[in-house]
Order: C-alpha cells, then structure tokens, then sequence
C-alpha cells in the first residue's frame, strides 16, 4: 500500500509539469533509480564497480537493436535483454570476486571502457557515434505510452526497484551483504557464502541497471554512446557518497540532489560545475561519512 | 554413552620449514568442554584455524559427526554446524545486536527472500535470537550499534551470534584474553550453559586458571605436539604441564 501510494504520487506530478521540466524530472527519477541499485551494491555489499552505466547501457541498447534490427517482440526483448545482462555480469563477477581487493573495480572499469569502444565501433548494429535513433516505443494493446504516461512507467520503475531493495535489505541476504561488507571473514564463519553473495550483489543490481536502461531508450527515442561512459559512472558513485552510503534515503537525497545541482549551479558558474562536486564529494568523505543522510539523523537526533 | 561430536587425528601443519602442529590426535563429545591449553606458540591457534577451516592442514583428518571436514571453506564448515568465535572481536559494525546475531543464524534461513514464508521464518529467527540475547545477558542493548558495545559485551556478542547458528560443536578462540575478572565470570557461565544444551565445546586458552575450573577434560599442547591429556586435576599434578609453562627448575605449585 505505502509503495503504491508512493507510485500514485510519483506518477501524477508529471501531468502538472510542462515538456521541459516533465523531461527533466524523468531523468532525475531514472538517476534515483539507478543510485538506488548502485547503493546496494556499494553501500551495502561494500562493493566498488564501474560497470553500471555499461548495464544501464547493454539494457538500452539490446532492447533497440532487438526490437528494431531482429524484429522481436517486445515481451521477448525485455526478457533477452535482462538474460544479456545477467549473462556479461556473472562474465565479469564470478572470475573477479574470487579473488580479495580491487579486482571487481579493476574488471568492471576495463568492461566499462571496453563497452562504449564496442558501441563507438560496432558499424551498423549500434549505429556507432550517432547511436540509434528514430524509433519508437512499439504500442501495447494498442495504446501508444508517451508523454506523462510514460513518466507513470519509470515511476513504476522506480518505486518496483526501491521495494524490492527494500525487502532484499531487510532479510537474511541483506544482512550477509553488510556482513561481507563489514567483515567477510567472520561473515565466513557465519556461513555467509563470501563470493558467492558477491556475485549475487553484483548481478542482481547490474540487471536492474540494464531494466532502467531499456526504460531510458524510450525517454528520448535515441541511444548513443557518450551517456553510458565512465563519467557518468563516477557521478553514480559520487550521488551515493554525498547521500550516505548504505542507506536507500541517502541514495535518493544524493541522486536528486547532485543531478539537480547543475541547473541551480550553470547560471552561477557556468559547466564548472564538476569541481563543485569535487568539493561536495571531499568534504562528505572528511567531514560526514555518512553522508547528508548521515547529517540529517545527527540533526534529528540533537533537537 | 556419550556421542562423539569430532575426531581430531594425526592432524599436522608446516609453516615452511616450521613445523606449528605435529600428529595431533583428540575428540570431543557432545555436551563436554575440552579445553586445548599450551605456552604461547604452542599451536593452539593453528589447530584452532585448521578445524575452523581458516588454513589448509598439510596432513591428518578432522572427522565432524562422522563426515570429513577438512579441506572445506570455513562457510560451508559453519553450515554443517560447528560455530567459532574470534579471539580479537569482530563484530558487523553498523548493525544492531539483534542483527549481528541474526547474521550468526544465517545458514538457518531456508525461505527465498520473496516467498511469504519467509515473513514467518524471520519472525521465528529474531524470536531465536531474542532468547540468545537474554541467554548472553544483552538483554539491556538488543537494539543499540554494536560499536557503542564494552569489550566485555563484544565478548558475549561474539558467542551469541555464533550460537544462533544452532551449531553441534563450538570452536572458542581465547575468550577470556582481555576481559575483567567479572567479565571472565560471566562469560564461563556462559560457556557452562552452552555445554548444558549438550553442545561440543572445544575451547582453546592460554589462561590456565580459567580455564582448569572450567574444561571437563584437558589437551596440552607444545611445541605443536600433544605432551599430555586427562581431567583437569591430573594436568594439575602433570610435571610435564608445569615444566612446559614455568620451565623444568621452578618450584612445583
């Protein structure tokens, strides 16, 4: 109930917004969600990856080149491309989580690189530079979903991806992410299964990464390569640093907040805006840990 | 008579040219605290990460319940039912008490995450674990961070958890080092009430005096090998206990 009133609300801002700000507002949802799969995997399961913008990415891109170059239905190609997804992420954890210490960051960067090479080359399949474009969402039943309607999808999105972390959080396999985070070799002798807890992290998340890139293909009807890079990649990380770490509230504080900032911050300091979060993100690190959710329980707290 | 819980035999580990544990042969049965004891660099430890699964052996053969463990990663040792406890505490720093101990029962958990059963089995499980904590006597702090924890608390956050895996045999690294006379007293109560469930109690200590009250038989070690074993009063009167702690011309206590 609390998730669908959440949905409900979410859903019907978009119908009071004009073009600009409903597209605006889309993207920051589609962040939120992003920095909600991301926390789990850091905040929570202590671990650092790069790869979540090559998933968002693979999602995206399998989605268009299955619809529109291999003419499959659409309920097939969500499906194919979540097994895309969950296929290249065992690929890239199950090898690297076998081994302590950076290798999962190591691996997912060199995947993260080597995915947007793949789509700058890929000729005719990926559209190389231009990416793919010129297309549409394919109708359902009929209906063609656009406009508010479609802000409804990525609101689904968003709240099916919020509560199912939630539940996830809030059970046995939550508890033995943190407890791999924290300690891995007494969450060893707990029966904790290390690596394999890993790569159920990593997988998990990286899908629900690729289930919001297919939703992102029909925000602008383009996809291109620049989006799924590594700047974006660290920005991701950067969101749930300045948020708080480990917690779903602080994803979504550090998301809206840091995607936010730049329109507030272009008229002042122009596309200097990086270096303001280079500040931001230093002074979460030396000054809150936590984060602003962090802040705000302290704030909270004292009064 | 009694079941026995774990067989110990010819166990043997070289560090190199170090030889840290040499055909080492003991049991423990259910019910009953045995006590490993020896001077520093004996091979306590050693033998303790050996069965917890922690270092690889380099011979010999740990039967538990009759199935051999050795060679198995330490997860899949605690999901056969022997718990350890860590002589420097680890606790899950950020998580409360009760989930500490929850994550103790982990291999407990049965249900998928999304099934509706599995409502009903977290429920059972912070019950369970509610009974530890009153068990332990940490009733005062169930829900407090386990930073905010004494030294002593930790102690006995370390042995609550490890219980909630419902373990047949217990594997406790020096619980006593570093606490407080009335911390000691509460932890080998603790331990007491363990092996009154019918818990295996493998203790390993360096302290013999809280240890002798404690163990219902006694293993000493040195120099990696077993040089004596019997009840507790027998180690007391062993000359080659005594010379083995205090040295071959110190006055007999």
């Amino acid at each position: 109930m609390r998730w669908l009133g959440a949905f409900v609300l979410l859903a019907a801002l978009p119908f009071f917004l004009g073009d600009y700000h409903n597209d605006v507002y889309r993207k920051m949802l589609l962040w939120v969600t992003l920095a909600l799969g991301y926390n789990f995997l850091f905040g929570i399961c202590g671990q650092v990856a790069f790869s979540h913008f090559a998933f968002y990415g693979i999602g995206a891109y399998s989605v268009v080149i299955l619809l529109f170059q291999l003419n499959v239905p659409l309920p097939l190609a969500i499906v194919l491309g979540v097994a895309v997804c969950i296929v290249v992420a065992l690929a890239v954890a199950i090898p690297s989580t076998r081994l302590e210490g950076f290798y999962l960051a190591l691996a997912t960067l060199a995947l993260a690189q080597l995915f947007v090479v793949l789509l700058n080359e890929g000729g005719s399949v990926t559209g190389g530079n231009g990416g793919i474009a010129n297309y549409r969402l394919p109708d359902i039943f009929g209906v063609r979903i656009r406009g508010p309607w479609y802000t409804a999808v990525i609101c689904a999105l968003l709240v099916g991806t919020y509560a199912l972390l939630w539940r996830l959080d809030r059970s046995w396999f939550g508890r033995a992410c943190r407890a791999v985070r924290d300690n891995p070799e007494a969450a060893a002798a707990m029966g904790v299964d290390v690596a394999r807890t890993k790569v159920i992290a990593f997988t998990l998340t990286s899908a629900l990464a690729g289930v919001a890139g297919m939703v992102y293909a029909f925000v602008d009807n383009t996809v291109n390569p620049p989006i799924f890079g590594l700047d974006n990649a660290f920005l991701l990380l950067f969101m749930v640093i300045v948020g708080g770490a480990g917690r779903h509230a602080g994803a979504v504080i550090g998301a809206a907040l840091l995607f936010l900032l730049p329109f507030f911050l272009s008229p002042i300091v122009g596309h200097h805006h990086v270096l303001v979060f280079g500040v931001l993100v230093v002074a979460a690190i030396l000054l809150q840990p936590k984060g602003l959710i962090g802040l705000f329980d302290f704030m909270r707290k004292s009064s | 008579m009694k079941t026995r819980i774990l067989e110990v035999r010819s166990l043997s580990k070289r560090f190199g040219g170090l030889t840290a544990v040499t055909n080492l042969d003991f049991d423990v049965f259910e019910g009953e605290i045995l006590g490993v004891i020896g001077p520093n660099g004996a091979g306590k430890s050693t033998t303790f990460n050996l069965i917890a699964g922690a270092h690889a052996a380099s011979g010999g053969e740990v039967r538990f319940a009759g199935e051999p463990i050795l060679g198995l990663p330490p997860h899949k040792i605690a999901a056969r039912g022997v718990m350890r406890t860590f002589q420097h505490n680890r606790p899950f720093v950020g998580m409360t008490v009760l989930e500490n101990i929850l994550v103790g029962a982990h291999t407990r958990f049965h249900m998928g995450v999304f099934f509706s059963k599995a409502r009903n089995e977290e429920a059972q499980r912070r019950r369970r674990a509610d009974e530890l904590i009153e068990f332990v006597g940490l009733g005062d702090c169930r829900d407090a961070d386990v930073a905010t924890l004494s030294f002593g608390q930790g102690r006995l956050l370390e042995i609550a958890r490890a219980l909630a895996g419902e373990p047949k045999l217990m594997l406790f690294d020096e619980p006593a080092a570093g606490l407080a006379p009335a911390e000691l007293e509460r932890v080998a109560g603790v331990l007491r009430g363990i092996a009154a469930r019918g818990i295996a109690v493998l203790l390993i200590e360096h302290d013999m005096h809280f240890l002798l009250p404690l163990a219902h038989r006694v293993v000493v070690l040195n120099f990696g090998a077993k040089i004596a074993d019997g009840l507790p009063d027998e180690i007391r009167a062993n000359p080659a206990v005594t010379n083995a702690y205090l040295g071959s011309h110190a006055p007999a206590r």
